[in-house]
């Protein structure tokens, strides 16, 4: 069966949902023989990324391994991750605190 | 394993056989494509360089010319020129020859007229065109390839599918003793450290951080806000979500190979192996500077969005001489596959592994190689102007 999502790396707390998602959606996502799974908050568009763990705001959001950014809200498991609550830190780019949604 | 390229007199490899018209500046882009235009599959390369530049950016376009000449792909160059250019017709088509192809010089002082140039400049290219003709493809060696590569459209499914296979097109390559080159600075920022890990040396590593700090201090001199800019809305569209993100999903397409050195503009790699170039992330620039570096081929992995899914890439071929492969990877653009050369999206959909895209991308490379036109190639031969990338001041 075609996977739903993958993370690329095991220090990752998003995955990248490899076909449309919905909400409710239970997703099974296998990392280096380990399974993760999440309930959907959010419909999560086909590349999109949603979070596989509980974020504090101004936590790294991690993939590949690496800090691509930092969350400026919480973020539940389940929940889309994008530019509405994560911003760069590099470039300009500042990762400021936001009120809480 | 081997490809049919044209051999050059300077050892080079052509995987293309081209007659070009070079102007010498903007001005006489003109007086290069009424030539091309009248003798049949010559091919003018226009291009941004004019007067009011300073120094350093004249000497960039001098080297981005001569190396755009000296290119493998290129049998013999017709360098046209008013008189009057910063650059003249004479500095360009002396610095060509040294890679002892023909090169022959026509500029309107000289001959008196456009029409004058223009019927001078004719017998010379159709000259040009009947000896190239003749020239037949032999067998050569992988390694004798120089491949270039960026991205574009990105998305998230880029990383995932296309630089993948192009990354193992790559090392795939490089073991075989070839020489590969990538791009886009920009697009490195957030990804740098793991870029510079891969550095042969102190020296390698210390060049690379410099490039990028140097392009990250630019960008934060202008006090503008990136966010807008990079990520593009095509790239926020669909899933990329910050600059490090994308860098870190950009590098993939450079494949595992150690780092051999860092490249300014336009500047020719020595030795084999892979190599980064300083450059803007702009299409344009991109590939006239790796064709100037003499690159012979070029991947161009898109990601998804609209480029991608309605193959709204502008049908142009950006440096006219190098053909570029165009790897898609977004499954959503299946329909569109007829516009591009290779379909990478089967990796998403879970049909295919790394090393079965990667080899039919590998077989693809080498039949483009020996002749095998790309999807842009043969498109509708719109022509866009070609960009050198400038950094000073236009005064």
């Amino acid at each position: 069966m075609r996977r739903k999502a993958i993370i690329t790396n095991p220090k990752d707390n998003v995955a990248t949902a490899l076909t449309d998602l919905e909400v409710g959606d239970f997703v099974e996502i296998e990392i280096d023989k380990d399974i993760i799974s999440t309930t959907l908050l959010d419909s999560i568009p086909l590349g999109h990324k949603f979070s596989i763990a509980n974020v504090k705001a101004g936590s790294l959001i991690m993939k590949y391994g690496e800090s691509i950014g930092e969350a400026i809200a919480d973020i539940r498991a389940g929940q889309h991750v994008h530019v509405h609550n994560i911003c760069s830190t590099r470039a300009g780019g500042v990762a400021e605190k936001s009120e809480e949604d | 394993m081997e490809f049919l390229g044209y051999g050059r007199p300077d050892g080079t490899v052509g995987v293309r056989n081209h007659v070009v018209v070079i102007p010498a500046g903007r001005c006489s882009n003109e007086l290069a494509v009424t030539i091309a235009d009248a003798v049949g599959g010559t091919v003018p390369l226009l291009h941004n360089h004019g007067c009011l530049l300073l120094k350093p950016d004249n000497e960039r376009a001098l080297q981005t010319l001569i190396g755009l000449g000296c290119n493998p792909n290129v049998a013999a160059a017709l360098v046209v020129g008013i008189g009057c250019e910063s650059l003249s017709a004479y500095q360009i088509g002396e610095g060509i020859a040294r890679s002892k192809k023909q090169v022959e010089i026509v500029t309107i002082k000289d001959v008196g007229g456009f029409q004058q140039a223009v019927d001078r400049g004719r017998m010379a290219a159709r000259h040009m065109m009947a000896q190239a003709s003749q020239m037949k493809r032999e067998p050569f060696a992988l390694s004798r390839l120089s491949v270039g590569v960026k991205c574009g459209g990105s998305s998230t499914l880029s990383a995932l599918a296309g630089h993948r296979s192009i990354g193992w097109v790559l090392d795939t390559l490089l073991s075989k003793g070839g020489q590969a080159i990538f791009t886009e600075t920009a697009e490195i920022i957030g990804a740098e450290h793991v870029l510079a890990r891969r550095a042969i040396n102190q020296d390698v590593r210390q060049r690379l951080l410099e490039v990028v700090d140097r392009m990250e201090r630019t960008i934060k001199a202008t006090g503008v806000d990136i966010r807008g800019s990079q990520p593009t809305p095509g790239n926020i569209e669909n899933g990329l979500s910050t600059l490090e993100e994308k860098s870190l999903g950009a590098i993939v397409k450079s494949g595992s190979a150690p780092l051999q050195g860092v490249l300014e503009y336009a500047e020719r790699p020595q030795g084999e192996g892979l190599f980064f170039m300083d450059c803007s992330a702009w299409t344009s620039h991109l590939f006239l500077g790796m064709a100037a570096a003499g690159a012979q081929i070029c991947f161009f992995s898109l990601g998804g969005g609209l480029p991608a899914t309605f193959h709204s890439i502008p049908g142009s071929v950006w440096v006219p001489i190098i053909p570029t492969l165009t790897v898609v990877s977004d499954p959503k653009a299946k329909q569109e596959l007829e516009y591009f050369d290779n379909y990478a999206g089967k990796l998403i959909e879970d049909k295919e592994s790394v090393d079965q895209a990667g080899s039919c991308l590998f077989q693809e490379l080498i039949k483009v190689s020996s002749g095998k036109l790309t999807k842009l190639e043969s498109g509708s031969g719109y022509r866009e102007v070609m960009e050198i990338y400038f950094t000073g001041p236009t005064i």
